[in-house]
């Protein structure tokens, strides 16, 4: 049985990158723009990726409950030193750059905040609600301070700016925050309060985060600029239709049409050459992975252990959700990478080790 | 249990975004599909090169030569303040002129923009050798026009200009595009759809910025043909310095065939203006000029004929059998008609017919006008083609006017007085005609009948064009055309002809001289229609000078001309 789940997680996880290979392999195929090297890189540290995954296997993963503390204020640390001293790329600063080795923190701190709330979930007591000290105080302890833990890094990458990230911190806050015993009326009022602050929201985004959301809304206000992207995007995918137009033989792929195309938007590029048939494919795949840690959260007897699996399995869901209906149009643009297939090794390094713990919880999960 | 919920959460969200695929890649794929299409395929244009145009002679009169024009690719410009500072150093132009024109024009991301049209040779391969330093440099080739010999045959040739929008719906379905370029006026604008090249194109697949990826298929495109004119370059340019400094038009015509030898209207304008697009200034100065150096007066300019319509009306008093060439009428200075007098430039005496024409006397006019009445008169001008178009293959011609009493009543209400009758005899009162209308009726009388379909063209391509070698009769007696000829060469051999100045030793001419009033102050027109009988051909000629005061300088620049030609053998 639980040999079982590790397994499935293994052979999932291995399809799922194969597929972004080829992918990838397709995208920067005999191309200028897109060099080929990235293909190789790409391939090296899937390789390299797969063997943390196995090391962490082995690693009792109550060692991440020990270093969970550390690890998120470090991270912290990291985030502001990236807003003083970043390499700035792309009209935001999102890269650290470390002894000739460059990587974002952002990514980092996915990791870092599942940790970190998995830890603090973890240590609280459930207590019966008397009298309304007792009440105020819950509020306090079970919900303020874990959101206090998301808001910090989450506004430290706002300012990157990196809208996407910033969201996705939220969410993965708001699957953990569901999965303990607090009561449903705090967590819709907590809802509540965000659908309020919305529209003054909208005044600290960046011109540009504007322009996406109104391009999202109608992608012709400005074909060539903003709307370029999600326009192209989605003529490479329509045009794949159901069975695609065959590897290495898309033409909004191989002719430049796709912008981005090796990293947010590869699944246009799989959604082009390989169709409805190939992009169902890959769903599936990840959907029976997210299956899976979904299977092991339910099965783990540790709250740490669960909690964390529960968000791994929520950045997982919203990232794969968020980023194949941006390609396809259905959501804004926002930079999420798409789990195993995007090009870009921090990401792919912070995927690996969540693989990593589940494997690790796979095998003990019937420990205590 | 919130497990469960967090699962059926994750379903649902999967199952959306399946949803959505299936959407986009099966129920719309078809439209993606044909939007990718379009996407990656562009056609791009290739100008096919316009025919020449050529005198009788084979001299070129419309060229075409090869431009360069600079385009710069916004997409691809990296350092825009290096490319122009280079670019303006090897155009010696001002930089700021360069980013000017560049600012103004460029308005997609993808398309270039034309920064510098027309830069010559030199130029363009100093550019082209550079271009691997600089990736948005576009050297384009095109073609241009060019009129070597400048402003003689203007009129005639016409020039050419980019398709105006009116045409460019028009002339769709011809294969125009909204980049052709097209004649305007003259031949340029009359045989267009010969001179034009075809438009060929490249369908060429591309890359996002437009790069040729590889090349899909292909279409020639087709050079115009060439064209030959009747048109002689060396009469035009007699033509040019006789009319130098006056207002006028030079018409000398084949009288053999109708082939027009020249036609020269002045003051004329330089062709090459229109092909230059630095000479916008120019341009709008030829068009607000006041003496209209665009207008053809040959064919559009409208002026009364004065004396020269005593021809007309005399051939109808012999033909109508209302007088012979032996009626004689006295001319005393002045007649008199209703209470209204009439005057004559001289006591003339007894005049017959042949004295008439050549002395051009009023009265004699006058009474045979009355003779013949309003109608006849306007009968017989229409038979030699007064009043109506010519149909000489140029375009926007003018067809004039025959005033007459039955026009009159209907469109006027206004009633028709015998006064009317004398001016209309003397080629006054509302009569218009162009110098065109007026060679082509001298070249009938003077072929005692035969007439002939005045046109420029001759070949098309190599081969011979013969569809206005037209030769009709007009059904007016010979001897009636006989009698006015000997009236005309009377004008030039006798010492008191109106034209005597023409009399020239070994070459036989004829003709009648014209001075016509203008309304107000302003100068009469000065007109000498006539027929000259050299070796090596027969000539109709007409010589008209706007304002130009009397007959006589008329007949002094038809001295000019015919002396020209003499000494060219042209005649």
């Amino acid at each position: 049985m639980k040999r079982d789940l590790a397994k499935k997680i293994w052979i999932y996880t291995v399809m799922i990158v194969v597929m972004g290979l080829a992918a990838l392999y397709s995208a920067s195929y005999k191309n200028v723009r897109v060099p080929q090297t990235i293909f190789y890189d790409q391939l090296v540290f899937s390789l390299a990726g797969f063997m943390i995954m196995y090391l962490l296997g082995k690693i009792d993963y109550r060692k991440f409950y020990d270093v969970a503390h550390a690890f998120y204020i470090l991270n912290i640390v990291l985030l502001v030193l990236v807003l003083i001293s970043g390499r700035y790329a792309l009209g935001a600063r999102r890269w650290l750059d470390i002894g000739g080795f460059s990587f974002q923190p952002s990514e980092l701190m996915k990791l870092s905040l599942i940790l970190m709330l998995g830890a603090y979930f973890s240590d609280r007591r459930p207590r019966l609600p008397y009298g309304f000290f007792s009440q105020t105080q819950m509020i306090f302890w079970d919900l303020l301070i874990p959101l206090g833990i998301t808001i910090v890094p989450m506004v430290l990458i706002f300012k990157q700016p990196d809208l996407g990230t910033s969201i996705l911190l939220f969410g993965i806050f708001l699957s953990m925050l569901f999965a303990t015993a607090l009561e449903y009326r705090y967590i819709w009022g907590l809802l509540g309060v965000c659908l309020a602050a919305t529209p003054f929201a909208w005044n600290v985004l960046k011109p540009y985060q504007k322009d996406r959301l109104l391009v999202f809304l109608n992608p012709n206000i400005d074909p060539l600029g903003a709307g370029y992207t999600i326009i192209q995007s989605k003529i490479a995918i329509g045009s794949g239709q159901i069975f695609g137009k065959g590897w290495l033989s898309g033409t909004q792929n191989q002719l430049n049409f796709l912008p981005e195309r090796h990293t947010d938007f590869i699944f246009s590029v799989i959604g082009e050459e390989w169709g409805l048939v190939g992009a169902i494919c890959l769903l599936t795949l990840y959907f029976l992975l997210i299956y899976t840690s979904l299977d092991i959260a339910n099965q783990v007897k540790d709250k740490f252990g669960m909690f964390v699996s529960i968000g791994v399995v929520a950045i997982l869901t919203l990232q794969v959700v968020i980023n194949i209906g941006m390609v396809a149009g259905l959501f804004p643009v926002v930079g999420l990478t798409l789990p195993f297939v995007s090009y870009g090794r921090s990401s792919f390094l912070i995927f690996v080790i969540m693989m990593g713990f589940l494997l690790n919880l796979s095998k003990r999960r019937t420990i205590f | 249990m919130r497990i469960k919920i967090i699962r059926l959460a994750i379903i649902g969200l999967f199952v959306l975004i399946a949803v959505d695929l299936i959407y986009v890649q099966v129920i719309r794929g078809q439209y993606f599909y044909h939007l990718s299409t379009n996407n990656r395929i562009r056609i791009v244009p290739l100008e096919g090169w316009r025919g020449r145009i050529e005198d009788r002679n084979g001299k070129i009169l419309a060229d075409r030569r090869v431009s360069y024009n600079v385009m710069v690719a916004p997409q691809d410009l990296l350092d825009q303040q290096e490319l122009f500072r280079y670019l303006a150093k090897v155009l010696s132009v001002d930089q700021k002129k360069i980013e000017e024109t560049y600012a103004q024009k460029k308005h997609a991301l993808f398309a270039p923009v034309v920064v510098a049209e027309d830069i010559g040779r030199d130029k363009a391969i100093i550019l082209e050798e550079n271009k691997y330093l600089y990736p948005s440099l576009i050297v384009q080739e095109g073609f241009r026009r060019s009129y070597p010999l400048g402003k003689n045959s203007a009129h005639v040739l016409g020039y050419v200009g980019k398709i105006n929008r009116v045409q460019k719906e028009k002339f769709k379905e011809y294969g125009y595009s909204p980049q052709s370029m097209i004649g305007y006026s003259g031949v340029e604008e009359y045989y267009d759809a010969y001179l034009k090249g075809e438009e060929g194109g490249l369908q060429i697949e591309v890359n996002s910025r437009g790069q040729q990826v590889q090349l899909l298929s292909l279409k020639e495109p087709a050079t115009g043909q060439d064209i030959r004119l009747t048109i002689d370059s060396d009469i035009q340019q007699i033509a040019m310095d006789v009319l130098e400094g006056k207002t006028g038009v030079i018409i000398v015509m084949d009288m053999a065939n109708g082939e027009v030898l020249g036609m020269t209207s002045v003051p004329a304008y330089d062709p090459n203006v229109f092909v230059d697009v630095k000479e916008q200034s120019q341009i709008a100065r030829l068009f607000n000029n006041s003496s209209a150096p665009l207008l053809n007066r040959a064919i559009k300019g409208l002026f009364p004929p004065g004396s020269v319509f005593k021809v007309p009306v005399a051939i109808g008093g012999l033909d109508s059998r209302k007088i012979t060439m032996h009626t004689t009428y006295h001319c005393d200075g002045s007649y008199e008609v209703g209470g209204m007098t009439f005057r004559c430039t001289h006591a003339h005496g007894p005049e017959n017919l042949i004295e008439s024409l050549a002395h051009s006397c009023n009265i004699y006019y006058y009474r045979l006008g009355l003779v013949l009445g309003a109608d006849m008169i306007q009968q017989y001008a229409r038979q030699l083609g007064l009043g109506s178009l010519t149909h000489i293959d140029l375009p926007y011609e003018e067809s004039g006017h025959v005033p007459s009493r039955r026009q009159r009543s209907l469109r006027k209400k206004e009633q028709w007085y015998t006064g009317d009758t004398l001016n209309l005899s003397i080629g006054q009162g509302g009569l218009l005609v162009t110098p065109m209308q007026m060679i082509r009726m001298m070249a009938t009388v003077a072929n005692s009948g035969m007439e002939l379909q005045p046109h420029v063209i001759k070949a098309i391509g190599g081969i011979t064009v013969d569809q206005y070698d037209l030769k009709g009769d007009i059904k007016i007696s010979r001897e009636a055309l006989e009698t006015v000829q000997k009236g005309m060469r009377e004008a030039v051999t006798n010492y008191s002809g109106t034209a005597h100045a023409l009399d020239l030793p070994e070459l036989y001419v004829a003709g009648k001289t014209g001075t016509a009033q203008t309304s107000g102050d302003q100068l009469s027109h000065a007109w000498f229609v006539g027929y000259a009988k050299g070796e090596a051909r027969n000539i109709a000629f007409c010589v008209f000078l706007e304002h130009g005061d009397s007959s006589q300088n008329a007949c002094l620049a038809a001295r000019e001309l015919l002396l020209g030609m003499q000494a060219k053998d042209l005649l």
